[in-house]
């Protein structure tokens, strides 16, 4: 693999997203795997330090590397914690012989413009990691030649492609479509763009170290998207009509990407007025026969407990995504946690059915929302996909999607007009395989789909009887988790590496890229390891855990929870203790796993 | 599409249920009888078809509603009926949806949900079986308990504010504003056809007595509670228009005010305010047709779903969508 790594380091609101952002899809469109984070983002829209990562590789990349080989500094907290609270800036990551690209300005006067970059104030720390430097005056020329400081990071961008001997056609498709052909935009930020091309030109700032081989592909139809947009488009894919969701970080992308283009196709997004309500609008879609699904992380994800309980009792299917962030409460808002995964295993109160899918990045993401739907119909319970802030707000390069792959399964829905039963539909028919055909309200001839959170008769009606009670738990739960364990749809596991490896990684959601790329190195340096990543984690997959730890000497379960959750579940459902076998690499300090963090912790 | 002809009648007995829940005497009674004089009359003259009403509940006595009838319904938790209520009128329009809550369901732990529901303007009904009490926990005083009502949880008389369930949906902007009482059937029955049949959210609050909860001095025995809020409790709004004018409206006013108070009215919102405020001073609350106003639009106007652009009823083929998914994907490269 060649890859190469760029970080930009700004202040949150100066353009450094998009000058990331930009890299990164010219990068894609030149035939790159192009994968970019959120490597430094706090809960705030201007002032605080800001960092983005990018990395662009000839092959597929799901996550981060350890070090940067380009710095682009637009403010002084790329070098320096300058509030003192222990933040460690970007340039603790640069590799050696790294470059830095810096803001040369003096502090300008604009409301946003930060610090001025000193570079000498890290002298000895860029000596010793032998940065070449190239100081760039961007802020003052975007003021003086454009009349606009955001356009800094377009020069900045004019002079990496120099730099990286990227072609300005490129750029200029890309302009295009952002700003509009012919935009005012459009003009100002090529003109910028030039403006950085032609002083690196100007000063012989060459990088042939850095130049990846690319080669743009004919007819390149790979997808460039969030994994939250995945996610959304895979669900719309699936036939969901009906989306109701409370704005929350790091799961707000599905909601906005909904509001955009569910209506195009039909469907209905309602802005609730909390997740409380949320969950309770998307019970009601589901009820109408719409397929619904709402989004949240953490603290909307408590208020929907009830909601939840709610849908398991009722047989009503409903998808909910779970993009989890560091908690508790309200915790770590923007940066990544995976200490929801119990709460999504084991949360609304009551016994009842549910599945939990963990989609390993986008492309098996939006095949796996068709599961989704199809299971959550089939079944008549909440389906859940549980993820992380660094899959749901990371863009990933992923190949062409292709929407034909799907297939619509509603599950039991009776035929309208209903005869059976004496004319008369019974939501819950006690049948042979516990699941009663569905029916809405609507349909032709029937009135009596009686809905029911409380115990109830075949015909929905309240009873605490203890003979209906117990025929009603085990068609809820009983038969219900025994029919879902066996379907063929649950995604399996992935299983990465050598089968007679004795170091063995388990892992789901985000960690998938870092892990892949621990096992590689391990192998590189002659050590066998395997990795197993989970795709679906309810009904947990015992059998195939199981045998996985049995044929390794020791297994490392990676997540970002300090209680080491996944590993709970591991021992719980396939393993038992296994003090020593069974071991853990732990993130709990909300910055993304890569893949010497994980070997560093073995 | 309806089941029911001219020749074959939908009749009450048809829509029953086999529930047996309230104590006897109970003002629930007399809302369910109403409803199902409604039904019929949606069903049988107005051509509405059966299957689309859809009924919703949380908890408490009130909850106990579709139990009673043998209709399409959701029996849900306490205070989410409304927004269960509303997902369901939001993916289907072409529905009737009814919600019957109680006072601590929809004024109490569902609060939230009802101020909304009537901001938003979602097009259902809500029907508030209102009894000042918790009932079904066994009597303690409810949201719209009066001050000074002894209750098991207000041992010396309740101390703290009532809410006035009909000030909160004028003031957030309801279609249908009433207020019913149980022992009329006819009135009530008018009143709810009303309220199903404007669009936009309609409040109908209704006292519907707790005949064994619900003690207030001097009123002893079976169907004396009815008595109590008969002679000391309720104040009709006509009756409050032409008593209360002089005090409530200056002499100015007064010369351009109908004879009859007009729900209709544009300034509707404004005299059921004042026309409250004065009875609550002698210690009334008002009852009859307070408001209709149907010019805001509705949520389902608001986000384009209507009865023929149903969310429930789209197309969800994936050969029938092919085109426009492949374009959202194109979008993203």
């Amino acid at each position: 693999m060649r890859s190469i790594q760029v970080c930009g380091a700004g202040r949150a609101g100066d353009g450094t997203n998009t000058n990331i952002s930009m890299l990164g899809q010219v990068l894609k469109d030149l035939g790159a795997w192009a994968f970019v984070w959120r490597e430094e983002v706090y809960s705030n829209i201007q002032t605080r330090d800001t960092a983005f990562g990018l990395r662009a590789a000839d092959v597929p990349v799901y996550g981060p590397d350890d070090e940067f080989d380009i710095l682009e500094a637009f403010d002084q907290g790329a070098f320096v914690d300058w509030t003192g609270e222990g933040r460690v800036p970007p340039l603790a990551r640069l590799r050696k012989g790294g470059i830095v690209l810096y803001d040369s300005s003096p502090r300008l006067e604009y409301p946003n413009a930060g610090h001025e970059v000193r570079p000498e104030q890290v002298e000895a720390e860029l000596k010793a990691r032998e940065a070449r430097l190239f100081g760039l005056p961007m802020g003052r020329m975007a003021k003086e030649q454009f009349g606009n400081y955001i356009v800094r990071g377009t020069i900045a961008l004019g002079v990496l492609a120099h730099m990286l001997g990227l072609p300005e056609e490129a750029f200029a498709r890309r302009f295009v479509r952002i700003f509009g052909e012919g935009s005012d935009l459009f003009r100002l930020n090529l003109e910028a763009f030039r403006a950085g091309l032609e002083y690196a030109r100007a000063e012989g700032w060459e990088l042939p170290d850095l130049r990846l081989p690319l080669t743009p592909r004919e007819d390149d139809e790979r997808q460039l998207l969030l994994g939250n947009e995945a996610v959304a488009l895979g669900s719309i894919v699936a036939g969901c009509r009906f989306y109701a969701g409370y704005p929350i970080t790091p799961a707000s992308e599905v909601l906005e990407y909904m509001a955009e283009k569910l209506p195009s196709v039909g469907g209905v997004v309602f802005q609730a007025d909390s997740e409380m309500a949320a969950a309770h609008h998307v019970i009601g879609g589901s009820v109408a026969g719409a397929r619904a699904m709402t989004a949240t992380s953490g603290p909307g994800f408590s208020l929907m407990q009830e909601a939840i309980s709610a849908a398991g009792m009722t047989e009503t299917p409903v998808v909910i995504v779970v993009s989890q962030r560091g908690g508790p409460a309200t915790g770590l808002p923007t940066k990544v946690g995976q200490e929801d995964l119990n709460e999504t295993v084991f949360g609304g109160h009551g016994d009842f059915a549910r599945i939990v899918l963990a989609p390993t990045e986008p492309e098996d993401a939006f095949y796996m929302m068709e599961k989704a739907f199809n299971l959550a119909d089939r079944y008549q319970c909440p389906v859940f996909v549980i993820y992380d802030q660094m899959f749901a707000q990371s863009t990933y390069t992923t190949p062409p999607l292709d929407p034909s792959r799907f297939t619509i399964d509603r599950g039991k829905v009776v035929a309208a007009p209903a005869n059976g039963h004496n004319g008369r539909y019974r939501r819950y028919a006690l049948t042979e395989d516990g699941i009663s055909p569905r029916a809405f309200p609507g349909m032709p001839g029937i009135h009596t789909i009686y809905v029911n959170t409380n115990e109830h008769t075949e015909e929905g009606y309240i009873t605490e009887e203890m003979v209906v009670r117990k025929a009603m738990v085990e068609k809820r739960v009983v038969k219900r988790m025994q029919l879902i364990v066996r379907d063929r749809d649950l995604p399996s596991p992935v299983v990465h590496g050598p089968a007679d490896a004795p170091i063995g990684f388990i892992g789901y959601g985000s960690v998938y890229g870092p892990v892949l790329e621990a096992v590689e190195r391990l192998a590189e340096k002659g050590q066998k390891a395997k990795f197993m990543a989970l795709r679906t984690i309810w009904p947990f997959p015992g059998r195939e855990v199981r045998r996985f730890v049995d044929s390794c000497r020791v297994v490392y379960v990676v997540e970002y929870s300090a209680t080491a959750q996944l590993k709970g579940l591991v021992q719980r459902e396939a393993t038992g203790p296994m003090p020593r076998k069974l071991r853990s690499v732990l993130r709990y300090d909300g910055r993304p796993m890569t893949p010497g963090y994980v070997l560093q912790s073995l | 599409m309806a089941v029911y002809t001219p020749e074959k009648p939908l009749t009450a007995a048809e829509i029953t249920g086999p529930g047996a829940w309230w104590c006897s005497g109970c003002g629930d009674f007399g809302v369910t009888a109403a409803f199902k004089d409604v039904l019929v009359a949606l069903v049988n003259e107005l051509g509405v078809p059966l299957e689309r009403v859809f009924v919703m509940s949380g908890i408490g006595c009130s909850s106990k509603e579709p139990e009673m009838l043998r209709l399409n319904a959701y029996h849900g938790q306490h205070g989410r009926s409304i927004p269960v209520a509303m997902g369901v009128a939001l993916a289907n329009p072409n529905l009737v949806v009814v919600d019957f809550g109680g006072d601590g369901d929809s004024y109490a732990i569902g609060m939230e949900h009802f101020v909304h529901a009537c901001i938003k303007n979602v097009n259902m009904t809500l029907i508030v079986m209102n009894n000042q009490v918790y009932g079904l926990t066994r009597g303690q005083a409810s949201p719209t308990g009066h001050l000074g009502l002894k209750t098991s949880s207000t041992p010396e008389g309740k101390k703290v504010r009532p809410v006035n369930p009909l000030k909160l949906a004028i003031a957030a902007g309801a279609a249908f504003v009433g207020r019913g009482v149980s022992w009329k059937k006819k009135e009530l029955a008018e009143l709810m056809l009303r309220a199903i049949q404007t669009k936009g959210f309609s409040l109908l609050d209704v006292f519907s007595p707790c005949v064994t909860y619900h003690r207030e001095p001097g009123y002893r025995g079976s169907g004396a509670i009815v008595d109590w809020y008969r002679l000391n409790y309720v104040l009709d709004i006509q009756e409050a228009w032409r008593e209360m004018r002089d005090q409530v409206f200056s002499e100015e006013e007064r010369a351009h005010l109908p004879s009859d108070y007009d729900p209709t009215s544009p300034d509707a919102a404004l005299y059921a305010l004042r026309l409250i405020e004065e009875a609550a001073k002698m210690g009334r609350e008002v009852t009859g047709l307070l408001l209709v106003n149907e010019s805001a639009p509705t949520l389902e106007e608001a986000l384009g779903v209507s009865p023929e652009r149903a969310p429930a009823l789209a197309d969800i083929s994936v050969e029938g969508n092919l085109e426009r998914y492949r374009k959202l994907l194109a979008e993203l490269r």
